[in-house]
């Protein structure tokens, strides 16, 4: 390189040391090694230690559910904060304006294990907030995200904090330093992917999914082993010509080849199946589908993955060839009902799909928001399409809007209710085909695309999965963005976008206790306790696609904290120094 | 009206653009110099990086990389105030002081392809213009790449 030389008349001085940015915080650099213990057979039971929430949705079964009931329906009046943690980034970094605190925090042993956006994981003292370490991955500033700058959460085990990075890399961290120990490049960021999904550990193994179906790449599922990083194996959402499913393809051309159907929602596991249950993401051009006849599997699909060889043992595509952008990314909570092996499935095109979780056989549809406008799924199955985008530059206005009924943002379900409590988001858009010639990396939709920012509405709904009856509601003005928890003490908690946070009696719906965060909710709470005391904790930080979800609140404060609740006797908020 | 790309440098010092307290109170981003990093036989990246004297620009404010890797970098301030650099790097962003007439040495790690904004970021040094970018050049590893046939690109 060419270089400007010293100035002769200088005599410069030794600048001191570089360090890490993490070192000037009050972090302490280690952790203590609780996390050197959880192992599969751990995770599997992680029901039986309710102090800890283990895994992304508290246990396999993706049922968001804890039995820690010292904050009941009695008490929750009384919780207030006990610790936060707040953290806002210097310099630069790729979405500032979109960047949202996605996260849901794992806690194991009194350390809860946070990812933040744009590459950062933190290891908290649970009881006190205090910082115990830091990593922060450089994450390119112009990397490909079509819905902000987010990552979802870490997976724990065997020593290690596995997390996605936002350029496609997946990384082992030591859950004592935050050293990283492995580091594989798992997407291509030229053709557009990225990761955002929390990993899952499956036995010996971390599964995740890619992000990118805007960018019209081809979705697939990854499985690297725990301990090196090699990956055993890849599962992709959209079959090649030959493979099973490439019949609802165009038999020519290379509609396949930018397909999408993207997993960048974790699934839930059921280990008597040995099946992993993943939601994909809708096909690419999101809204022109004259390109890409067919039923265009396995888009917009609940797929069961071998956890062993991932293969794709059954499907059930909620939205055949959509035009809608109705992602069907979002959870498969396991539950049993009647003696059968089920799961339910909140889709973003308004209807709940519960399944027979060993062969995918239908077993009950049902509408879970008001407006539904798109179209119709009859009980039996059978998918009539009304409103579509069709003749190019011509505007249709649907519901639900292309967020969905409910986005990623997850229910949740009580076995001592038998409910499931689905954040709902009522809210219409206006889309007009606008075809658009594929280039690799950008943003290939097909369409022009409006979301309401008026007419809205939204709630926490609870359902009888046995009937698909509404059995309460709980109204908010603004659709639900956030995922809900549900306790044994028969609670419910969810986040609005304005920013409360809000706890709700899980038989009737009644508000029993609420408190303004100062920034809205786009993550999933948790609860844990730690030495018998039980503390709710919630990330707090809206963004994200919000011109996707509720345009009407793009204005609102990004924020970026983790509240953490509790009842009062007892609280040691004295982390920082 | 718009310039072209090449009469865009010239554009820029006529506005008074490129430089401090003219058109605007600090310097336009991105207006400095492009420099390329020198890989070494061990393969590590090596470049030096200045700050201009009253001209709170880095030089080169931007580098280039070959491929993503390990990168020295030698900062030396020829400015008469205190600055520092803050980069970004795989496991923790890195962080210096730079006082007056000084130099030093930090190692990042970055991956490629992609690019990366540093700066110096203390008072509103980087609104004033010391903000610069390392930029990465290359493809991740045939390994991560999709199974498909190759794809039109921009």
């Amino acid at each position: 390189m060419t270089d400007i030389q010293d100035r002769p008349d200088i005599e410069y001085g030794q600048a001191p040391p570089a360090v890490d940015f993490g070192s000037l915080t009050t972090a302490g650099g280690t952790a203590p090694p609780v996390a050197q213990d959880v192992t599969y057979e751990r995770i599997l039971d992680a029901r039986s230690e309710p102090q800890n929430w283990l895994t992304y949705y508290g246990a396999y079964d993706g049922q968001r559910y804890s039995p820690l009931d010292e904050i009941n329906t009695e008490n929750v009046v009384r919780i207030t904060p006990a610790w936060v943690f707040s953290f806002s980034p210097h310099g630069l970094h790729a979405g500032q304006s979109t960047y949202a605190f996605e996260n849901c925090p794992i806690v194991v042993d009194g350390v809860m294990y946070v990812s933040g956006w744009d590459g950062w994981v933190w290891a908290l003292d649970a009881k006190t907030g205090q910082l115990l370490w830091q990593y922060k991955h450089a994450i390119p500033f112009d990397v490909s995200l079509c819905c902000g700058n987010v990552n979802r959460g870490v997976a724990v085990a065997h020593g290690k904090v596995f997390v996605c990075t936002l350029n496609a890399h997946v990384l082992a961290l030591d859950a004592t330093t935050g050293e990283c120990l492995w580091d594989v490049t798992s997407g291509d960021v030229r053709a557009g992917e990225s990761l955002t999904v929390a990993p899952l550990v499956v036995k010996d193994r971390v599964v995740v999914g890619s992000s990118g179906g805007e960018f019209g790449v081809r979705g697939h599922l990854d499985a690297y082993d725990m301990e090196t990083g090699e990956r055993v194996w890849r599962c992709y959402t959209i079959p090649k010509p030959g493979e099973p499913g490439s019949e609802t393809w165009p038999s020519d051309g290379e509609a396949w080849t930018r397909g999408g159907g993207n997993g960048w929602i974790t699934g839930t596991f059921d280990p008597e199946t040995n099946l992993l249950y993943w939601g994909t993401g809708n096909p690419a051009p999101d809204f022109d589908g004259e390109v890409r006849p067919g039923d265009n599997l396995y888009t917009d699909s609940v797929i069961a993955v071998d956890a062993d060889t991932g293969e794709i043992r059954w499907h059930y595509q909620c939205t055949p060839h959509d035009l809608w952008d109705y992602d069907s990314n979002m959870e498969c909570i396991l539950f049993e009902q009647g003696g059968r092996k089920l799961l339910a499935h909140f889709d973003k095109n308004g209807y709940c799909f519960v399944l027979d979780r060993t062969n995918g056989e239908r077993v009950r549809i049902f509408p879970f928001v008001d407006r539904i406008t798109w179209g119709e799924i009859s009980p039996e199955g059978q998918v009539t399409p009304r409103i579509y985008p069709d003749k190019e530059g011509e505007d249709v206005h649907f519901y639900p809007g292309p967020a969905g009924a409910k986005e990623w943002t997850h229910a949740s379900y009580s076995p001592r209710t038998g409910l499931f409590y689905v954040p709902v988001q009522d809210t219409g858009a206006t889309v007009a085909r606008r075809r658009r010639e594929f280039k690799e990396s950008i943003p290939y939709w097909g369409a022009a695309v409006t979301v309401d920012i008026e007419e809205m509405a939204g709630s926490v709904s609870a359902f009888d999965p046995s009937t698909g009856e509404e059995v309460w509601r709980w109204r908010n003005d603004l659709p639900m963005c956030a995922s809900v928890l549900t306790t044994a003490g028969d609670l419910v908690f969810a986040g609005t976008p304005s920013g409360r946070f809000v706890a709700l009696d899980a038989r009737s719906g009644e508000l029993l206790w609420q408190f303004n965060c100062g920034s809205g909710h786009h993550s999933s709470p948790i609860t844990y306790s730690v030495d018998g005391k039980q503390y709710i904790a919630v990330p707090v930080g809206w963004g994200a696609w919000v011109e996707g979800f509720l345009p009407g609140m793009m204005g609102g404060p990004h924020g970026q904290a983790m509240f953490v609740f509790s009842l009062p006797e007892g609280q040691d908020s004295s982390g920082g120094r | 009206m718009t310039s072209t790309a090449s009469e865009r440098s010239a554009a820029l010092s006529e506005i008074g653009l490129d430089g401090q307290n003219q058109a605007t109170i600090g310097r336009l981003l991105a207006t400095g110099n492009i420099g390329h990093a020198e890989e070494g036989d061990d393969g590590r990246m090596r470049a030096r990086i200045r700050i201009v004297p009253d001209q709170l620009i880095w030089d080169p404010s931007v580098l280039v990389l070959p491929h993503g890797g390990h990168l020295d970098i030698e900062f030396v301030n020829d400015d008469q105030n205190t600055h520092c650099a803050l980069v970004p790097s795989n496991g923790d962003s890195k962080w210096m002081w730079l006082p007056n007439y000084s130099r030093g040495t930090m190692s990042v790690t970055l991956d490629g392809p992609g690019y990366y904004w540093f700066s110096s970021n203390i008072g509103n040094d980087e609104g004033r213009g010391l903000i610069g970018a390392i930029v990465v050049r290359g493809d991740v590893p045939e390994s991560a790449r999709l199974d498909r046939p190759q794809q039109p690109r921009p």
